[in-house]
């Protein structure tokens, strides 16, 4: 089974093709086109091809899922500019997977003790937070190689803290 | 387009399917309305009783008789449906009616000798719905929108569909329910911000946290249980009335369980009003129970339920991505709403009192009303977007299930997959699609088998069969598979495992058509029958106190002969029907009205129930 990639979000939704979408603009764009294109107002007319109304909404909705959410979005964007670059930029520095290791361990070790959690939280935030910057700062460079190195990066840390909710 | 003159205003109603009660609403103009019979109770009960005698009686008729026949009387059919009988085998233990397992292991109901599906019964439920709407209204109703549990599953869902098709009904939108009550809370737009509705019913519990805003509804998280409501907290009450019972023969006897049950029920709804509440019940030679539960008692019996409510409020809101305390308001829907606990948990968990303006009871009705109006296309100013609630998924080797569709995705939504095959000249492939969030097919609802055909045969490998799952607005998958490198499309065959398969609604549907004609048939022949029944009798006691010319009697006496060897032979309506005429030609004609007189006083007497 071979996942096939949706189509281009940033070109569903018509906007430019950049990590810093206005949220709200975003969110008023997305409420534009589903009153456009939703089944629910396009049944009423019979001519209209029923499986391309569904069709179009959902990809509307699938588009929205993925620019709302700055990982997914970045991983959008760095997939239009460079086709198959987070495929490519797998494998990661081995120093980078020695400290993801740790981490994991203490998240693993993390039972009960709240005051210790709230540590991990804010360091695992603090974690994301940069790699986000530092792949932005990639994208500005067009370098997407590297952005597509920190996108896979920031998965380590976003699964720890994902784990480390779980927990509590 | 401009010279076309305007559509027609399309009437949908909207129906709230409920495990205990049912009801429909329209909406035409601006606000929605209830459609009941004059001055009734807008709340039907969901309740169908098979009465020995042939009648099927839905609703109250049905709810008065449920003491009489409790092994004929089916009601919470809403846990069964969309289910299997394994499944369900814990619901169905401590009904008064007999469920047994049927083939494909799908639920029956046994009624006597005849076996029906959950499905055949709510669609008698539906049925009485649409009738009440119809006499409402004044004309018929064919377009509908029914509302289910947000956290019913793909099978549930279309089980549901196959409801309103058997009943007759084009049901235009499966509408989830806490989703519907919002719609009712939010029309007007006075209350744009985050609302979080939870929906106690009968039988199922249901959160929901929508954002709306200038018309559109958006629903950002859903999280429940079907398997949890008030049907749960009378089952508690219930056990301690039965405990108190002489001998364990309760469980047993379907009177008991039935008496039981209906008493459970009104201790519960006393206990909202009342510090404690006192039960007497006379069951004769089966026992009598005297029992007094005060309020706290029962808190602590149902707090671990009202727990696990709070558990999926607090699941919902984390996959909202809102904490909350920050939710602008809190809107209760379903009758165990009413219960004093649960209001307490809920305002102390969210921190705010609940919205009370909406009627719990209508709510999910008059919201279906007016999603039925948009799908009409008679609002464009309002839109509802609504989320899948569990995660679709795939099997893949090793027997776990790969994710496809995420829960809480926005609906319509659709993935596309790529699959090929494995060895040479294979034409088709199957994939088995399951529902639910853990990793383990086991562990998952298994939804159906989708068997690829027609794929062109080439070496292993080669074809390029694209897939795309896409689930519609009623939250319920369609699957499209074509081969890429020839451009075939593969038809796809769905092997559901539970509901029904399109054959048997098919059959189901002519079935019901047939039905309809030969119970019209035996109605019209009982009625004639009584007919001409009184009419013999009301005119032999006539011919006996009045004096006629002899020629006047004969003619009298050869008529009613007639007629009663045609009621001796068990003649057939058409026969009786016109003997019957004839003697009231006879006797009209004669002077003395003394005859007629004493016939329609006989046919009045027959009439009196």
């Amino acid at each position: 089974m071979i996942h096939v990639p949706a189509p281009d979000a940033f070109a569903v939704f018509g906007v430019d093709r950049t990590l810093d979408l206005d949220a709200q603009q975003l969110e008023l764009r997305y409420l534009k086109l589903s009153r456009e294109c939703h089944p629910d107002h396009n049944r009423a007319q019979s001519t209209v091809d029923c499986v391309a109304v569904l069709q179009r909404s959902a990809e509307i909705n699938d588009a929205w899922k993925v620019l709302s959410d700055p990982w997914q979005r970045a991983r959008a964007l760095l997939e239009a500019e460079s086709q198959g670059v987070l495929e490519r930029n797998k494998k990661l520095d081995p120093m980078f997977l020695m400290d993801a290791l740790e981490l994991a361990e203490e998240v693993a070790h993390a039972d009960s003790d709240s005051d210790k959690q709230d540590v991990l939280t804010k360091k695992l935030n603090a974690a994301i937070d940069a790699d986000y910057q530092a792949m932005r700062a990639d994208v500005a460079k067009a370098d997407f190689d590297t952005a597509a190195k920190r996108v896979h990066q920031s998965n380590y840390h976003l699964k720890a803290l994902h784990d480390l909710e779980a927990k509590s | 387009m401009s010279d076309a003159p305007p559509p027609e205003t399309r009437i949908v109603i909207g129906i709230d399917l409920g495990t205990t009660n049912s009801l429909a609403a329209v909406r035409a103009g601006k606000e929605p309305r209830v459609l009941r019979d004059q001055g009734a109770d807008p709340l039907t009960p969901s309740i169908v009783t098979f009465h020995p005698d042939g009648r099927v009686l839905v609703g109250l008729a049905a709810k008065a008789l449920r003491l009489e026949y409790p092994d004929r009387t089916v009601f919470s059919v809403k846990r069964l449906i969309g289910r299997s009988a394994t499944e369900t085998k814990n619901d169905v233990a401590d009904l008064p009616y007999a469920v047994v397992a049927g083939e494909r292991d799908l639920p029956r109901i046994k009624i006597g000798d005849r076996e029906l599906s959950p499905e055949a019964i709510s669609a008698m439920v539906l049925k009485e719905i649409k009738e009440t709407a119809e006499q409402a209204l004044g004309h018929p109703v064919r377009e509908v929108v029914v509302t289910v549990p947000a956290w019913f599953d793909d099978a549930q869902r279309q089980a549901t569909k196959d409801a309103a098709e058997l009943a007759g009904l084009d049901c235009l939108r499966i509408l989830n329910e806490p989703t519907a009550a919002a719609l009712a809370y939010g029309l007007g737009g006075k209350n744009d911000g985050t609302v979080l509705v939870y929906d106690l019913g009968g039988g199922t519990f249901d959160v929901s946290i929508l954002r709306i805003h200038e018309g559109v509804f958006r629903v950002l998280a859903t999280a429940g249980d079907t398997h949890l409501g008030g049907d749960d907290f009378d089952q508690l009450l219930a056990q301690r009335i039965l405990s108190l019972l002489p001998s364990k023969q309760g469980t047993e006897d379907a009177y008991v369980l039935q008496s039981v049950r209906s008493a459970a029920e009104g201790l519960k709804m006393r206990l909202s009003d009342q510090a404690q509440a006192t039960l007497e019940l006379d069951l004769g030679d089966r026992g009598q129970v005297e029992l007094t539960v005060t309020r706290a008692e029962f808190e602590a019996s149902i707090a671990p339920l009202v727990q696990r409510t709070l558990d999926c409020v607090k699941s919902a809101a984390k996959d909202a991505g809102l904490e909350l305390k920050s939710i602008d308001d809190i809107v209760l829907v379903g009758g165990s709403t009413r219960i004093p606990l649960v209001r307490e948990r809920l305002a102390a968990a969210t921190g705010k009192p609940p919205h009370t303006d909406v009627d719990p009871d209508l709510a999910v009705a008059l919201g279906a009303a007016i999603q039925a109006d948009i799908l009409a296309g008679n609002d464009r100013s309002l839109l509802l977007l609504d989320v899948i609630p569990l995660s679709l998924g795939i099997e893949t080797l090793g027997g776990t299930v790969q994710k496809l569709i995420m829960r809480n995705s926005t609906i319509p939504t659709s993935v596309s997959e790529e699959f090929s095959t494995g060895v040479d000249d294979q034409t088709s492939v199957d994939l088995a699609i399951y529902q639910g969030e853990r990793e383990l097919a086991k562990d998952c609802r298994l939804l159906g088998e989708f068997k690829l055909r027609g794929i062109p045969p080439l070496p292993a490998g080669l074809p390029r069969i694209l897939v795309t799952f896409l689930v519609d607005a009623d939250g319920v998958l369609r699957v499209t598979a074509r081969e890429q490198r020839t451009g075939v499309e593969a038809s796809i065959q769905i092997v559901p495992s539970y509901g029904l398969t399109r054959e048997e609604v098919r059959r189901m549907m002519l079935d019901s058509i047939e039905n309809a004609q030969a119970d019209y048939l035996a109605r019209e022949a009982i009625e004639a029958r009584a007919k001409a029944e009184a009419m013999v009798r009301g005119t032999k006691q006539a011919l006996q106190i009045s004096e006629l010319p002899p020629d006047q009697t004969f003619a009298v006496h050869k008529a009613v002969k007639a007629l009663q060897k045609l009621l001796d032979a068990d003649a057939e309506a058409p026969a009786l029907k016109s003997a019957s005429d004839d003697l009231t030609k006879v006797t009209t004609t004669i002077a003395d009205d003394v005859i007629s007189a004493a016939v329609t006083k006989s046919l009045k007497a027959d009439q009196q129930p």
